[in-house]
């Protein structure tokens, strides 16, 4: 730790930290356009530029690290006009079409702009004409005008991609942002450079002209499209109430984690959100020759645990077969393994995945669910489901996800089920395996509920809901407790359980993994 | 005429072959430096002679050798910055093609003096005539056993490659020379590390120019005392000023650190031509502020002219007469700073070519009442903000030029 003054005010710093950091630690925002903390700094915006006592010129708080001492000014009259000067610059060729720009509302020259320029514009000459739609990836597009050369994409994709698709041509006011040849730039990381853009340089076609950013909600998730956890952003339109528009997801952004996936998701994990919305199962539904009914959980709750309680009653318990995927949370495995393995003593407890895909070699894994690793953790088997022993050994089967006929052909899995006296369905989405169950019941996605995962290297995390369940269904944790209390096996024991966090609790006292 | 050092053999005819120079006494520098002195000897003796940095900034050569660490992991470099890019600047390319061995010479000592094994002499990419003339005395110099592995048998050894410029004048800037010889875009390094630490492919460099290294030779033969004497006690030497505008006789000038501006102009350059009149100098290269011919009663010298708000620079002088209307010389300065200005940091970039547009407006008979306030504002608001010194240098002679000459500026501006 060394002892340095900002404004004046004496605090303690990490040694080696850049005075940009510093500052910022101790709620001091210091603006910046081409420093980036996964990148060395560049020093070429001159838009952090700071009084160093001592020094007779300003200094940048990017590139000065900060040591014993030191005495350093941001608001200072000196620093206030620099900031001012060096704005004016960047703002005189600027081509000012926010109406028309999908950064405006979260761009840093409006931002700045508005805290520390506010000056009137003194550009009276003609400004450079560029190109504004140049496409460089698959969903990318460059705006020359709007560009700043921050260079921090160049940055990005000669440091963390290391394909090095981009670079600067051409000199002075004319220099700019260009792909090689017609080299397209395509990696699964590519859309990370919509949001390393501090303006509007590079847009995402995914997401232009679709909204504008401030009628967008931004809630915090956890990416569960494979392994690795990525920390994540949802932005949403959360809809009207009295008009006929309901929730809408327009894009996910990284969100910051050292650990895991420091300041970028992957392409994958970015565009594939129309999940969140489409195809979503709203209403418990049971098939009654033919056509089906709207149930409520009140009603379905007793009928589910009666199928369940005559074969335990009769000691056919084993009738009972569960399939599993590892889309479940860590608490409710943990309850499938506390109901149904260690009370009911099922045989047949199965997991049924998506196909594996293929390890990008950075972020995103061959696993495509997000909690593998946690049902390891728990213990709970991995087998693939026998459809030949279900068919035979089964009377009552409760089928998490939908995942089963990636494994299967519809056909074998209804000629199997056929011979199940009652299928239960708790799924997201409407798939073709709805047609050969008896009950459906609507559960949220990961985004929607409460709970932890554990990543591919067995990090634990815990998240809340970003977005709203609008389903008579309800969280697989609710439902395992529900049919538990109705059951009533060790009634102590899961009475005392009503939440994610008192359900972490209780994993953390029995298995030591947990109780970090 | 005061006594040439430097220059003294330029009027030796085919001075450029080994064999001329050797009869003229050559490379008995580097004889004596290898063979008669340890490597910091000649530090040391390059330390006392206050050899100051001859490609503008004037940083003493030697005290930029000491600090290149001695003992170093990895290999030291020497780069020759004969890029000599600033307007007005032609006196390296007399030192290279009048007397190449001198600069291999200068080279050999200063590499030896630090411990450097590959020296690399950026040139600009016009001057093919005399990259091809270096590369020639480079083949002779091997030949002759005063490069390569065993340099006259002393076990010390140095290789000299010649390396082309592409046509920046930003590659002038010593970090952007770096990147430039690295291959990639000549964008200035931000600083610190500087060269002596982090430099050419990360590791520990030399950086002077040609003039600089020239000098070398001279007092390794003759001695830092007799060195500091050609010049002042802390400018030592002589610098070869390039005279170049409206006098009589322009043309590169040897003569002692600290000679009269208006002496130059007046006597040894013969005066203005045609019986114009004097209007305004240029000290030092075009991003030296302007003079005004009361003001030319100067010593030129690094720290004289730093007095008088303006910079020895390269030492070249550029001489402007009463019938030059100072708005060209403006609007050629403002057009070269926009077109050189590489692109990397917005206040050059956006603010060299904005005062460029509102000069070629006023040019254009569009001028308005504030424009030249607005110079004056932008050019104040690019210096001392910029990444290297590239915005200074475009900022401080537009601010002379606006602010000692404004009643004839503003004589283009409607009334």
């Amino acid at each position: 730790m060394v002892k340095v003054y900002i404004d004046d005010k004496a605090v303690e710093i990490d040694e080696g930290l850049n005075v940009l950091r510093a500052a910022k630690a101790n709620g001091i925002f210091i603006p910046h356009y081409c420093y980036h903390p996964a990148f060395a700094p560049e020093g070429s915006c001159r838009m952090c530029l700071v009084e160093i006592e001592g020094q007779s010129k300003l200094e940048l708080a990017c590139s000065t690290i900060v040591k014993e001492g030191l005495n350093i000014r941001t608001r200072s009259p000196k620093v206030i006009e620099a900031r001012k000067a060096v704005l004016e610059f960047y703002l005189a060729e600027h081509p000012l079409d926010c109406p028309i720009c999908d950064k405006s509302g979260e761009c840093l020259l409006q931002d700045y702009y508005e805290q520390f320029g506010l000056f009137n514009s003194q550009f009276k000459d003609n400004k450079e004409k560029k190109e504004k739609r140049v496409k460089i990836g698959r969903n990318l597009l460059l705006d020359r005008e709007r560009c700043i050369l921050c260079t921090r994409c160049v940055r990005f994709l000669n440091l963390v991609t290391g394909t090095g698709d981009a670079g600067i041509i051409n000199r002075g006011l004319h220099a700019e942002i260009s792909i090689y040849e017609a080299d397209l730039i395509d990696n699964n990381y590519a859309g990370n450079l919509v949001d390393l853009c501090p303006v509007g340089a590079i847009t995402d076609t995914d997401f232009r002209f679709k909204t504008r950013v401030w009628f967008l909600e931004k809630k915090e998730s956890i990416c569960p499209l494979c392994s690795r956890g990525c920390n994540i952003y949802i932005d949403f339109h959360p809809g009207f109430p009295r008009v006929k528009m309901s929730r809408r997801v327009y894009r996910i952004r990284p969100r910051e984690n050292e650990n895991i996936n420091q300041y970028w998701i992957c392409d994958f994990g970015r565009y594939n959100y129309a999940y969140l919305d489409e195809q979503r199962h709203h209403k418990i539904l049971m098939e009654r020759t033919g056509h089906s009914l709207g149930l409520s959980w009140d009603k379905a709750r007793p009928m589910l645990s009666e199928k369940i309680k005559g074969l335990v009653n009769l000691k056919k318990s084993s009738r009972v077969a569960v399939i599993l995927n590892t889309r479940l949370t860590n608490e409710e495995l943990f309850l499938v393994d506390r109901i149904f393995q260690k009370e009911l003593h099922l045989e047949n407890i199965f997991v049924a995945n998506p196909q594996p895909g293929k390890d990008d070699g950075f972020l995103l894994t061959e696993e495509r669910t997000p909690n593998r690793r946690g049902l390891a953790e728990i213990g709970l088997p991995a087998l693939a489901p026998d459809l030949k022993t279900l068919a035979e050994k089964t009377d009552f089967l409760l089928i998490f996800g939908s995942d089963l006929t990636e494994s299967s052909s519809l056909d074998a899995i209804k000629a199997a089920f056929d011979k199940i006296r009652t299928k239960v369905l708790l799924t997201t989405h409407s798939s073709s395996l709805d047609s050969v169950v008896d009950i459906i019941i609507p559960t949220p996605v990961i985004a929607e509920k409460s709970g932890s995962l554990t990543n591919v290297e067995g990090r634990v995390q815990e998240f809340s809901p970003a977005l709203e369940f609008r389903g008579d269904g309800l969280p697989e944790w609710q439902l395992l407790l529900d049919i538990a209390k109705e059951l009533k096996i060790n009634h102590k024991y899961f009475w005392s359980l009503d939440s994610p966090e008192s359900i972490r609790r209780q994993m953390a006292k029995e298995i030591p993994f947990f109780n970090r | 005429m005061e006594e040439k050092i430097l220059t003294r053999g330029f009027d030796i005819k085919n001075l450029f072959e080994i064999d001329v120079y050797l009869q003229h006494g050559g490379y008995k520098a580097v004889e004596n430096a290898l063979l008669g002195m340890t490597p910091s000897a000649v530090l040391e003796e390059v330390k006392k002679a206050n050899l100051r940095g001859r490609g503008g900034a004037g940083f003493p050569a030697g005290v930029k050798w000491s600090f290149v660490p001695q003992k170093a992991e990895t290999p030291k470099y020497l780069c020759v910055n004969a890029d000599e890019g600033e307007p007005g600047t032609f006196k390296d390319r007399y030192i290279m093609s009048h007397n190449p061995h001198l600069l291999l010479e200068g080279t050999i000592i200063a590499s030896y003096a630090v411990g450097i094994h590959l020296a690399l002499i950026y040139i600009r990419g016009e001057y093919e005539a005399i990259a091809r003339r270096l590369e020639n005395a480079i083949a002779d110099a091997c030949e002759r056993g005063y490069l390569g592995k065993n340099i006259l048998g002393t076990g010390f050894g140095l290789d000299v490659i010649v390396h082309r410029g592409a046509g920046a004048y930003i590659c002038g800037e010593e970090t952007a020379l770096l990147e430039s010889i690295e291959g990639k875009r000549p964008y200035p390094r931000l600083k610190p590390p500087f060269p002596a630490s982090v430099g050419l492919f990360q590791n520990p460099t030399v950086i002077n120019n040609v003039e600089t290294l020239a000098n070398v030779p001279l007092i390794i033969l003759n001695g830092a005392q007799w060195f500091v004497k050609k010049g002042l006690p802390k400018d030592g030497g002589t610098r070869i000023f390039g005279v170049s505008g409206m006098v009589k006789k322009p043309g590169i000038y040897e003569l002692p650190v600290g000679t009269s501006l208006r002496k130059i102009i007046f006597e040894y350059a013969g005066g203005m031509r045609k019986g114009k009149k004097l209007k305004a100098v240029i000290p030092g290269g075009m991003s030296a502020p302007v003079l005004t011919a009361d003001e030319i009663d100067l010593a030129m010298d690094c720290d004289s002219l730093a007095g008088a708000n303006s910079m020895l620079g390269s030492a070249a002088i550029i001489v402007i007469d009463q019938e030059t209307p100072i708005f060209e010389v403006l609007k050629t300065v403002t057009k070269f700073y926009s077109h050189e200005s590489c692109g990397q940091c917005t206040p050059c970039r956006i603010g060299t070519s904005w005062i460029h547009k509102i000069v070629e407006r006023i040019g254009q008979g569009d001028g308005e009442e504030d424009d030249i306030d607005a110079i004056i504002r932008l050019a104040s608001n690019i210096l001392g903000k910029t990444l290297c010194p590239l915005g200074d240098a475009a900022a401080l002679p537009i601010l002379s030029l606006c602010r000692k000459f404004r009643g004839e500026l503003e004589e283009r501006l409607p009334r």
